[in-house]
């Protein structure tokens, strides 16, 4: 998880709306794309978990945008994507193929810890009374996204079920 | 703060990548969209030649014009690329394999031109696409199905070969570090003439357990950390002798004063002839005794 350049003294309300969507837009996209290089790759469960990622992501965004143009209408943002990497995200290195429905679900609850760890920090280095409020209030959804990630992981077969490894495409002349 | 011309999804296409999940090739994808979003050229001005392997399919990935060449003729084609078009911005991508081996030839000339273009290698020391063998930036040591007792070869240091043959612009950078690596290919693109970035690329499927972006991540050290000058060239040789060992990121050398490049000094070269140019029907003119 990295940011490149967030000026959180002059961050606004705005800013802050602008930054929390694109944090959204960021894990949407990215478990999209984990979705589809796990569906090419023959690991249906876990594509399938990262599809669903893909909506509640998706859903956290509207509700989010919806609030900024009650507040702001159709104000252009100024903040941009580039200033964030793997905020909410997963990143790239955390999935393999044939990896287990529990690996995805642990790698979405390590993602949700990420963005707990944002929005902590931007509440703390945050000066605007409005962004702040609105960061934190982020932080507590960010803890009961963990939340409901544990729950699902809690209700799967402990039992391991194989070691990615195990299916590695190796080729056959060894 | 005005929002910029391009956004990093305007360069990326419909096209899903087929690389295996969790593959560095990802990242670097990644952070080549954000740095031609910064750079601000549409994709119609932005051309991507590659050989073949792996990385080589990052052109079939992106909105610019693209060419997935022949595997190790990448620089020859976008020098013609760049020089029948020298307002295209050019990038080359590609593997170690297809630069420095079947490639390698070809490098030198490259760097020698100085044509206005990119080359960014994803360093993954194994050929990937072809299921594991030795690739000439492999450790000495490394077993693979070629080399199942062990490689009994010294690698090919890449950042040494183009520092040696005299590259204005020389960088590494890791997908690990994303923020890092973006800002290094946008600078590369930036650098008026041959640039070079090596990025250290792992294979997820063929590649050891201390080439993954997890290790990169602990292992890694800025050279501007270092306290590195970057318009130092024997520094950045002496630096660049630890790879394998170490895991330098940043730029090793960048020349301040870039000579004209060689796309540059064909047009010169045109203009000059072209006042010299006599009508077509007169052009035996010029082969026949006065």
């Amino acid at each position: 998880m990295t940011t490149r350049g967030i000026d959180y003294d002059r961050l606004t309300l705005k800013d802050a709306f602008d930054l929390a969507i694109l944090v959204e837009e960021e894990a949407r996209d990215r478990y999209e794309e984990l979705a589809a290089q796990l569906t090419l790759h023959h690991t249906p469960a876990a594509a399938g978990f990262f599809t669903k990622m893909t909506g509640i992501e998706e859903k956290h965004r509207q509700q989010l945008q919806v609030e900024r143009e009650k507040k702001f209408g159709s104000e252009p943002r100024s903040i941009q994507v580039e200033l964030l990497y793997d905020i909410e995200a997963p990143g790239y290195d955390e999935v393999r193929a044939f990896m287990s429905l529990g690996d995805a679900l642990r790698t979405a609850l390590a993602s949700e810890v990420k963005a707990h760890a944002f929005f902590t920090e931007a509440v703390r280095n945050v000066k605007d009374p409005d962004a702040k409020a609105l960061f934190s209030e982020l932080c507590e959804e960010e803890l009961e996204h963990q939340a409901l990630v544990k729950a699902e992981l809690a209700k799967l077969d402990p039992t391991p079920n194989g070691n990615p490894n195990d299916y590695s495409d190796d080729p056959v002349a060894l | 703060m005005n929002a910029p011309a391009f956004q990093a999804k305007d360069f990326k296409s419909d096209l899903k990548p087929i690389w295996c999940p969790g593959c560095g090739d990802f990242g670097v994808l990644q952070g080549l969209y954000r740095a031609l979003a910064a750079i601000g050229r549409p994709p119609h001005e932005i051309a991507f030649i590659s050989g073949i392997g792996c990385s080589s399919r990052i052109p079939g990935y992106t909105t610019a014009y693209g060419f997935n060449s022949v595997h190790g003729r990448s620089l020859p084609i976008a020098q013609g690329v760049k020089l029948a078009n020298p307002d295209l911005l050019v990038v080359v991508a590609g593997g170690d394999g297809d630069g420095f081996s079947i490639g390698g030839g070809h490098v030198a000339h490259a760097i020698r031109r100085n044509t206005d273009l990119t080359y960014l290698v994803m360093d993954n020391q194994v050929y990937g696409l072809t299921k594991g063998q030795l690739s000439p930036t492999a450790p000495r040591g490394l077993q693979t199905v070629t080399s199942p007792l062990g490689s009994l070869e010294e690698p090919i240091n890449p950042l040494l070969y183009v520092l040696a043959y005299g590259a204005g612009f020389v960088a590494q950078a890791t997908p690990a570090d994303m923020p890092g690596m973006t800002a290094l290919i946008e600078e590369a693109i930036r650098y008026p003439g041959f640039s070079f970035v090596n990025i250290q690329s792992p294979c997820v499927t063929f590649g050891e357990d201390d080439q993954q972006l997890k290790a990169h991540k602990a292992k890694m050290k800025t050279l501007a950390s270092l306290g590195h000058d970057s318009a130092n060239q024997l520094k950045a040789m002496d630096l660049a002798r630890a790879y394998g060992t170490e895991l330098y990121t940043g730029v090793f050398y960048r020349n301040p004063n870039p000579p004209p490049t060689y796309d540059a000094l064909i047009r010169l070269r045109q203009a000059e002839q072209s006042k010299k140019a006599v009508p077509r029907n007169r052009i035996l003119d010029a082969y026949l005794q006065k």
